[in-house]
């Protein structure tokens, strides 16, 4: 594989910014809630910057990995500190960019705790962060629980709708997935023979059986799958993003899902081609049983939250189906559907989170009327169950018509069904737009103000996001073909 | 005479117990002014076996053996005695005139253990275990508010007693049967003879002294009384300390049978396991929180044993780290522990409601340890389980190592409860913030500071440990 050293640490940066913004936040006094707001969206801001940057700079004429940093970390262990970006990794960087930032602005009216929640969301976002762009498995796993824990206080503290509950399940959960990646990560580190968790040296061909690879695939997969929301072991995940405060939910399904299927391709697929191969169709079943039963579970929802917590199961189902198409196309769709899906959630929940903060409730039933009581609001809301359809132009279009085509190729049954639970999707998320949206004014809620300019900074970043990316997916396309084609086409 | 040197930090604990055994007998001065006494003796103590790390060398015609692995133990169990003496501002758990007494057991304890790690004859580790083993029992004695006390001691006592018959017996069978009591030359028959019957019975009876006081199933149940009903602080030692030169004596013994023989490994399997699901299992419906740690320390004596059961250079020096990381992180809880209940009470969890205002630094002290038990990257305690676990990978225990694996996914449920206990709960009544003292506010911050720093970067520790386990093999 290609690989291009840095001529300046810009992934450690990254890393750098979170961890010094979390530092910077711990010796701020608690009362000056300003400062804190503003340290964190600086922060943040340099992360995106940094990560739009390395998105445009990425030189995809030459492809693999650019931007690599390596050192020693652990020499008797053979443990590296070792960043790179490629195609993979980039889309993934510039999404935790734009939902850090983006979550940080919308969480700009938080009161209670502020600088606990602050301090969290940093130490979540370097984890998320460090798992996409490391290429060690031990950092991998480290970054993995660093991502994770945080969200136990996170929800619990600021969440609502049985919180704790919601909380405790989501972490056991998580957790019970790296009891299985962990030992599958031994495994394959001791079964090599080289003694080092360089992703890079184990991804050379035959370093594994077969055998081995079936066997560590299958622990990886399910242990990633169980974050990336995979059927059956979905059900922390609605729970999770119904109780999680709103900068929660947005990182959380935005981008913590992501290191799930992330996982999956990074680790499992490319250190396991063959058990990938071996155990594709598993994960075409999986995953179409969970596009099809998110829709179905979503239909029956009263709450705004749960709507789109199926819906996700349902999207991250699609990401499922891409990879296991085994095809350049599919890695592709996946990837971008990742991306697209990302930008999307981020957008639903932060305009889900505007109008429970202000009506207080979360229940179709009781809302209604709100595009003529707060039309900038709800035109955000609507933009997001645009793009969760799937309409074109808009960037989950590409992502999902990409995984669709070549899984007519592969499993034309299931993506016939994957198609016809996309039909039903757009029944029920126009029936939420319109039960919620329009219909008589509701007096209850006459009194309530309308996004206000800076309020509306984060989601309008979003929206753009989604447009630039709908009108020209080649961007995006081009970017994740630079690692997808040479590695399909080196598989044996 | 040179060679007498080498027995420094011995000699160093042995006269700080007389100078508790003066002051035992004067009673003319405060407890403040002991504790002062205590402090600085401690600190001292902490510098000389620092300072005499790289010695080597036997003495007592060779029944007594000083090498790094000894003396990387024995800074171990002098930081543990210097860490618990730190505690003893508010030794409310034990009467004032007794104070002298308790300091005196304690460097005892301290100075018996740092004998058990050197010892490499088997009347000698019975002589200073057991020299151990009573200073314990009596500490387990002093609590104040007798019945408590009493019912934890006696129990203590009496499967402390019948784990040293057991152990002795194991010693007779084991001498009767190869003529051999140096472990030197234990070293050189034992491999050959290890899968003759009663070889295998005389390790099995000679280990449950060890396994006693590491808390491994069977020889468990005294653990949750004993935590529960001693004195904080005596807890803590038990817990600490005490745990280190168990892990220390277990693998110079487990090492002698060389390469292993299947049996042994198999019983070695099987109890982990045991105690790792026994220990997590109780632990979840606990209330009072040391009897929660109680617990949880016999999860962990199960992990550790799967280091040692792994029998390669990488698992015993994983066992030596995480000896280390687990003394970090349990003296953490325990301070916690210690500085919420300010009486010497003990404490429920529940008490623990409002800490993340009472004391911010505390409670972040708590939670970092928790999730170093439950081995959660980038803590001290991540690490050690992944040294550990590698070891056991190595030699193809995987299924050991999933069900270790799902072991910490119990455990963190009830380590998270004591989280949420601590930052989530609010206190029925409005409690005053803890009057935390500058010296245990930098205490704490330096834990904090060890267990993320050991955590990322755990080099320099691994290499030591790594050195320290040669001089086993």
């Amino acid at each position: 594989m290609h690989m291009a050293y840095a001529d300046f640490p810009y992934l450690s940066s990254i890393l750098l910014s979170c961890v010094g913004g979390l530092l910077i936040i711990l010796f701020i006094p608690k009362d000056k809630k300003d400062t804190i707001k503003w340290v964190s969206a600086v922060c943040s801001g340099i992360t995106l910057l940094i990560s739009v940057y390395l998105f445009f700079a990425y030189d995809k004429s030459q492809g693999g990995l650019q931007f690599v940093e390596k050192f020693q970390w652990i020499p008797s262990l053979g443990i590296t500190y070792f960043n790179g970006a490629d195609g993979f990794g980039l889309p993934m960087l510039l999404l935790t960019g734009i939902v850090f930032f983006t979550a940080v602005l919308t969480m700009w009216e938080l009161q209670t705790r502020v600088k606990e929640f602050f301090a969290l969301l940093f130490l979540l976002v370097s984890g998320v962060f460090g798992l996409f762009m490391s290429m060690d498995l031990f950092f991998i796993f480290v970054w993995y629980d660093v991502s994770l824990f945080p969200m136990y206080l996170l929800i619990a503290v600021w969440g609502s709708t049985r919180k704790e509950y919601a909380a405790m399940k989501l972490t056991l959960y998580l957790l019970a997935g790296s009891a299985l990646i962990l030992p599958a990560i031994i495994y394959l580190v001791v079964k090599s023979g080289f003694n080092t968790f360089d992703l890079v040296a184990l991804m050379h061909p035959g370093t594994f059986s077969p055998f081995q690879q079936k066997f560590a695939f299958l622990l990886l997969y399910i242990g990633f799958g169980i974050l990336a929301g995979v059927w059956p072991f979905h059900t922390w995940s609605p729970v999770g993003h119904v109780a999680a405060p709103t900068a929660v939910s947005m990182i959380h399904a935005g981008v913590l899902m992501k290191i799930g299927a992330f996982g999956v391709l990074r680790v499992a697929i490319l250190l396991c081609p063959e058990g990938w191969q071996y155990w594709a169709h598993l994960m075409a079943l999986l995953a179409v049983v969970g596009i099809v039963y998110g829709v179905f579970v979503g239909l029956s929802q009263t709450d705004l939250k749960f709507v789109i917590g199926y819906s996700s199961v349902s999207h991250m189902g699609i990401v499922g189906l891409g990879l296991a198409t085994v095809t350049v196309e599919g890695l592709n769709g996946a990837v971008f559907q990742m991306f697209a899906h990302g930008v999307m959630t981020a957008l639903f929940f932060s305009s889900v989170g505007y109008i429970y903060d202000r009506t207080h409730t979360k229940n179709i039933a009781d809302l209604g009327g709100l595009s003529r009581i707060m039309p900038v609001a709800t035109g955000y809301f609507i933009v997001a169950a645009l793009t969760g359809i799937g309409v074109p132009c808009l960037a989950s279009f590409w992502a999902e018509l990409t995984v669709f085509i070549s899984s007519f190729k592969v499993y034309p049954v299931y993506g016939t069904l994957a198609v016809c639970a996309l039909v039903v999707s757009a029944l029920f998320i126009l029936r939420v737009v319109q039960r919620t949206c329009y219909g008589p004014k509701n007096d209850r809620f006459a009194h309530l103000e309308d996004v206000s300019f800076q309020l509306g900074i984060p989601r309008m970043i979003l929206v753009s996001v989604i447009v630039i990316f709908g009108l020209f997916p080649n961007v995006m396309l081009d970017m994740i073909q630079t690692a997808s084609i040479p590695f399909v086409n080196g598989l044996p | 005479m040179m060679s007498w040197i080498i027995f420094s930090p011995e000699f160093y604990f042995l006269m700080v117990g007389t100078v508790f055994l003066g002051l035992s007998m004067t009673r003319r001065v405060r407890p403040e002014q002991v504790y002062f006494i205590a402090l600085i003796l401690a600190s001292v103590g902490v510098g000389v076996c620092l300072a005499c790390v790289r010695l080597v060398g036997d003495l007592f015609l060779g029944t007594y053996r000083v090498d790094l692995f000894s003396q990387v133990f024995k800074v171990m169990l002098s930081m543990g005695l210097f860490l618990v003496v730190c505690l003893c501002t508010e030794l409310d758990g034990i009467e004032e005139r007794l104070h002298p007494e308790f300091y005196f057991l304690l460097t005892i304890c301290t100075l018996s253990m740092m004998m058990l790690v050197s010892s490499v004859h088997l009347l000698t580790i019975f002589v200073a275990l057991e020299l151990s083993s009573y200073s314990l029992y009596t500490l387990v004695f002093l609590r104040k508010g007798r019945d408590r006390g009493i019912d934890a001691g006696i129990k203590y006592f009496l499967i402390g007693a019948s784990a040293s018959a057991m152990m002795l017996f194991g010693f007779a069978l084991l001498y009767g049967s190869i003529q051999a009591a140096y472990l030197v030359e234990i070293l050189k028959i034992l491999p050959g003879v290890i899968n003759r019957p009663v070889v295998i019975i005389a390790l099995i009876l000679l280990l449950s002294g060890f396994f006693f006081k590491l808390a491994v199933f069977p020889f468990h149940f005294w653990v949750p009384d004993v935590y529960e009903g001693a004195a904080n602080q005596v807890t803590t030692y038990i817990a600490t300390a005490s745990k280190v030169a168990a892990i220390a004596i277990l693998m110079r013994i487990i090492a002698l049978s060389g390469p292993g023989s299947t049996y042994l490994v198999h019983i070695l399997v099987t109890l982990s396991i045991v105690s790792m699901t026994i220990g997590n299992l109780a632990a979840v419906v606990q209330k009072d929180l040391k009897r929660l740690l109680a617990y949880s320390s016999i999860a962990h004596a199960g992990y550790v044993l799967i280091g040692i059961l792994s029998m390669n250079p990488a698992g015993y020096s994983g066992a030596i780290f995480y000896a280390l990381s687990l003394l970090m992180m349990k003296f953490t809880c325990f301070l916690v522990v210690i500085k919420v209940a300010d009486d010497g009470r003990n404490l429920d969890v529940e008490h623990l409601a409002g800490l993340h205002r009472r004391s911010p630094i505390l409670a972040m002290a708590l939670m970092l340890s928790l999730f170093g038990l439950a081995g959660i990257p980038p803590t001290i305690g991540f690490t050690g389980k992944l040294l550990i676990f590698t070891a056991a990978m190595q030699k193809g225990y995987f299924t050991l190592v999933l069900i270790a694996m799902i072991n910490v996914v119990i455990s963190l449920y009830y380590y998270l409860l004591v989280v949420k206990a601590a930052y989530l709960l609010e206190p029925g009544k409005e409690l005053p913030d803890l009057k935390v003292s500058p010296s245990i506010k930098v205490l704490a911050g330096l834990l904090i500071f060890g267990m993320v720093v050991g955590g990322i970067f755990p080099n320099y520790i691994i290499e030591l440990s790594k050195a320290a386990a040669i001089v086993l093999l």
